[in-house]
C-alpha cells in the first residue's frame, strides 16, 4: 500500500508578474512532505523560502508545475475550497504575531474558529481556553495584544494556530522578532504540537533555528539547494532546562 | 461565518473607534433627521389647513372686498367695494343656495375689569349655516334678533374663555363700544380660517352693526354653492364685474375689486403645499443622504485600508470572501442604520419643539409624526448604507490574502 504524502510539488515554479516585468522567484521546486514531518525551510533573505511557505499554505499560487495536497491537485480547488482549507486543515505563525488589536488573548485565540465550518458555536470557548492553556497563557486570558510581551504574543499566536487542529502549522520565522529565551520557547511549543502529531513546516533563515526540525531544505536564488535529515536535532526544551 | 458572528465582527469595527463612527454618521444623522423634522411639520400645517377647510364647510364660499393678491387678513377693512346691492344681486344667482353679508364693527369690548379686542362681527342666521357654526351652549342669533335689533351677542371660544372663563356666561351683559349687548349663546371651538383665529370674536345681529357702523359697504360675504363650484365662481365674479364696471375679458382675477374664495380652493392650497414640502422633503433627504453615504464610502474605503493586514489575517485563518465582503457591508450598513435611528429620534424631538413654539402662535397648530415618511428615511439610510458600503466590502474581500498580510 502506498501512503499518500501531505505535500507534495513537482517542477513548481512561481514568477511575479508587476506591470509586464515578470520576475521569477521559485524555479522547478521538487517536494514532498509526509504527514506529522517537522521541516525546516532554510535560506538567505530574498531566497524565496517565504514564497514557497504561501503557496504551500494556499496563501498564493504558483505559476508553473504542479501541486498536490494530500493527493490532490490543487489547481481544481476553487476560491471556497481554498478558503476551506485554510479555516480546516492548516494554520500559520507569523513572525510580526498578526494579532488583532484591542482583543483580549481569549479572542484572538478564538478568531479561526468563526470561519470553521464544522465546530458548533458552544464549542469555541472551550476549545480556546484549551488552546490558551496549552500555550501557557491561562493567567492572561483576558489581556488585550497590546498589553504582552512579545514571546506571549507569539504564544498567542501559535495557540491561535492549533485551536482548530490543524493538519499543518506553517511558521514564517516565528522566532524573527523575539529574544533567545522566548524564542526557545516558541519552537518548544512547536516541537511539542510536532510531538502530537502536526505537521510543522518552518520557515527561517537562521541556521540555530531550523537546527529544531527534523529535516532541513536549503533554498538558494529560488532553487532547492539540498534536504537533509537533520540528525543533530535540537530539542528545545532541553535548552530549557539548561 | 455565521450571521451572529457577522454582526458582531461589525459592531466591533463600528465601536472600536466610536468618535470617528459618530461623526461618520452626522450625515446620515442630519437626512434622516432633517425628513423626519420636515414631514413631521409638513404634517402639522396640513391639519391646520384641513381644520380651516372643514370649519369652512364643503360648498362654502367668501367673497373678500379689494383686489387679489393683498390676501384675505387685510382686506377686511379699507376696501367698500362690497354693496348692499350687490348682496341682493347675488341672492338671485341659480348657483347660490344661501348668502350672508358680513359687517365688522371696530369697537372695544370689557365686561367687569376684563379688557378685549375681539373681533366684533355683525352676521344672518345664513351666516351659520354656511359656515356650519353650532352653539356650545345656548343658542344663535335668529330672525327675531335680526328684526328687532336687539342687543344680543354670541362669543366665540377665545372670547368666552377669555371674558368669562367657567363662569355661566348667559344673560349677562358685555359692553361694546359704548353699548351693551347680552350674552345668548356661545360657539363651538372652530380653529382658524385663511390664518386667521376665528374663535376670538363676539358674533351680533346684523342690523345691529349696519346700525353702529352706518356702513354702507360690506366686509365680507358669505355664500353656499348648490354644486358646481366653478359655475359658481362664474356666476359671481360676472355679476360683481358687470355691477361694477370692470372690463375683464381675460378673467384676471388682479383687475377686480373682490376676491372668491372657496373651500375647495383650500384644498388645492392643501394639496400644492404636500405637493411642495414633499419634493422640498424628498430633495433634502435625497442630497443630505447623498452626502451621508459618500462620507461613509470614504470611511468604509480608509478603515479597509488600514485594517488590510486584518483582513488578510482573516483569509488566512479561513475566512471566504463572501465573509469579508458582508463584515464590511454589515458595518457600513450599521453606521447608516444607528445613524437613521439617532436621525429618527433627534427629528422626532425637533418637530417636538416646534410645535410647542409654533402653538403659541397657531393654535391649531398640533405635533404629528408621519410614520410613513420615518420608515421611508429609515429604509433610505438603510439603502444609502448597502449602495455606499458595497464598493469598498468588495474591495476588502478582494483583496489577495498574501498582499493583504504584506501590506504595510
Amino acid at each position: 500500500m502506498t501512503i499518500t504524502p501531505l505535500i507534495q510539488t513537482k517542477d513548481l515554479c512561481k514568477s511575479y508578474d508587476n506591470d509586464g516585468v515578470v520576475t521569477p522567484v521559485l524555479f522547478d521546486i521538487n517536494l514532498t512532505i509526509s504527514k506529522g514531518e517537522f521541516v525546516a525551510i532554510m535560506g538567505p533573505s530574498g531566497s524565496g523560502k517565504s514564497t514557497l511557505m504561501h503557496i504551500l499554505g494556499f496563501l498564493d499560487v504558483h505559476t508553473g508545475g504542479r501541486y498536490f495536497f494530500q493527493g490532490q491537485p490543487t489547481t481544481t480547488f476553487d476560491d471556497d475550497d481554498l478558503a476551506r482549507i485554510r479555516a480546516t486543515r492548516v494554520s500559520f505563525v507569523f513572525q510580526a504575531f498578526n494579532l488583532l488589536p484591542r482583543t483580549t488573548v481569549l479572542q484572538n485565540v478564538m478568531l479561526p474558529l468563526l470561519y470553521h465550518p464544522a465546530v458548533p458555536v458552544g464549542e469555541r470557548e472551550k476549545l480556546a481556553l484549551q488552546a490558551v492553556e496549552t500555550v501557557g497563557l491561562m493567567d492572561r486570558k483576558d489581556y488585550v495584544s497590546s498589553q504582552l510581551s512579545g514571546g506571549q504574543k507569539q504564544r498567542v499566536a501559535i495557540g491561535r494556530a492549533l485551536v482548530t487542529n490543524p493538519e499543518v502549522i506553517f511558521a514564517d520565522e516565528p522566532t524573527g522578532n523575539l529574544d533567545s529565551a522566548s524564542g526557545i520557547a516558541v519552537m518548544d511549543a512547536l516541537q511539542k504540537l510536532n510531538d502530537e502529531g502536526h505537521t510543522i513546516i518552518l520557515v527561517t533563515h537562521e541556521r540555530a533555528t531550523a537546527e529544531h526540525a527534523e529535516r532541513i531544505i536549503h533554498i538558494t536564488d529560488g532553487r532547492i539547494d539540498s534536504d537533509t535529515r537533520n540528525f543533530a536535532r535540537v530539542i528545545a526544551s532541553e535548552k530549557n532546562l539548561k | 461565518m455565521r450571521f451572529r458572528d457577522t454582526f458582531r465582527t461589525a459592531l466591533k469595527g463600528v465601536t472600536v473607534n466610536l468618535s470617528r463612527s459618530v461623526l461618520t454618521m452626522l450625515g446620515i444623522i442630519i437626512g434622516v433627521g432633517a425628513v423626519v423634522l420636515m414631514s413631521s411639520v409638513g404634517q402639522s400645517i396640513q391639519g391646520v389647513i384641513l381644520s380651516q377647510i372643514s370649519s369652512l364647510g364643503p360648498k362654502s364660499m367668501v367673497i373678500f372686498p379689494g383686489p387679489e393678491g393683498v390676501g384675505p387678513q387685510g382686506v377686511t377693512t379699507g376696501f367698500d367695494s362690497l354693496t348692499f346691492e350687490d348682496l341682493s344681486e347675488l341672492m338671485k344667482l341659480k348657483s347660490i343656495t344661501t348668502v350672508a353679508p358680513v359687517i365688522f364693527v371696530p369697537a372695544k369690548t370689557s365686561y367687569g375689569r376684563e379688557e378685549g379686542n375681539p373681533r366684533i362681527v355683525g352676521v344672518t342666521g345664513n351666516f351659520f349655516k354656511n359656515q356650519e357654526l353650532s352653539a356650545s351652549i345656548g343658542r344663535l342669533i335668529d330672525q327675531e334678533d335680526l328684526g328687532g335689533a336687539k342687543k344680543v351677542a354670541v362669543l366665540g371660544s377665545d372670547a368666552l374663555d377669555k371674558f368669562f372663563g367657567s363662569v355661566d356666561p348667559l344673560g349677562k351683559r358685555i359692553k361694546i363700544g359704548e353699548t351693551y349687548y347680552t350674552i345668548v349663546g356661545a360657539l363651538d371651538l372652530v380653529g382658524s380660517q385663511f390664518g386667521q383665529n376665528v374663535d376670538d370674536r363676539i358674533l351680533i345681529p346684523f342690523s345691529v352693526a349696519k346700525n353702529v357702523t352706518s356702513q354702507k359697504y360690506l366686509n365680507l360675504i358669505t355664500l353656499q354653492a348648490v354644486d358646481s363650484f366653478d359655475l359658481a365662481f362664474d356666476e359671481i365674479r360676472t355679476l360683481l364685474r358687470y355691477r361694477h364696471g370692470i372690463i375683464n375679458p381675460k378673467n384676471d382675477v388682479k383687475k377686480d375689486d373682490f376676491m372668491v374664495h372657496s373651500s375647495e380652493q383650500a384644498s388645492q392650497i392643501l394639496g400644492s403645499v404636500t405637493l411642495g414640502l414633499t419634493l422640498f422633503i424628498t430633495t433634502i433627504a435625497a442630497i443630505s443622504l447623498l452626502v451621508g453615504g459618500i462620507g461613509i464610502m470614504n470611511i468604509m474605503l480608509v478603515s479597509v485600508t488600514e485594517r488590510t493586514q486584518e483582513i488578510g489575517l482573516r483569509k488566512a485563518l479561513g475566512g471566504r470572501k463572501r465573509d469579508i465582503l458582508l463584515q464590511f457591508l454589515s458595518e457600513s450598513v450599521m453606521l447608516t442604520v444607528i445613524g437613521g435611528i439617532i436621525g429618527m429620534v433627534l427629528g422626532v424631538f425637533l418637530a417636538f419643539v416646534i410645535s410647542g413654539i409654533v402653538r403659541n402662535y397657531l393654535s391649531s397648530y398640533a405635533f404629528a409624526v408621519s410614520i410613513k415618511s420615518m420608515v421611508a428615511a429609515f429604509f433610505m439610510a438603510l439603502c444609502t448604507g448597502i449602495i455606499f458600503g458595497i464598493s469598498p466590502a468588495r474591495a476588502a474581500a478582494n483583496l489577495h490574502p498574501i498582499d493583504a498580510l504584506r501590506y504595510e
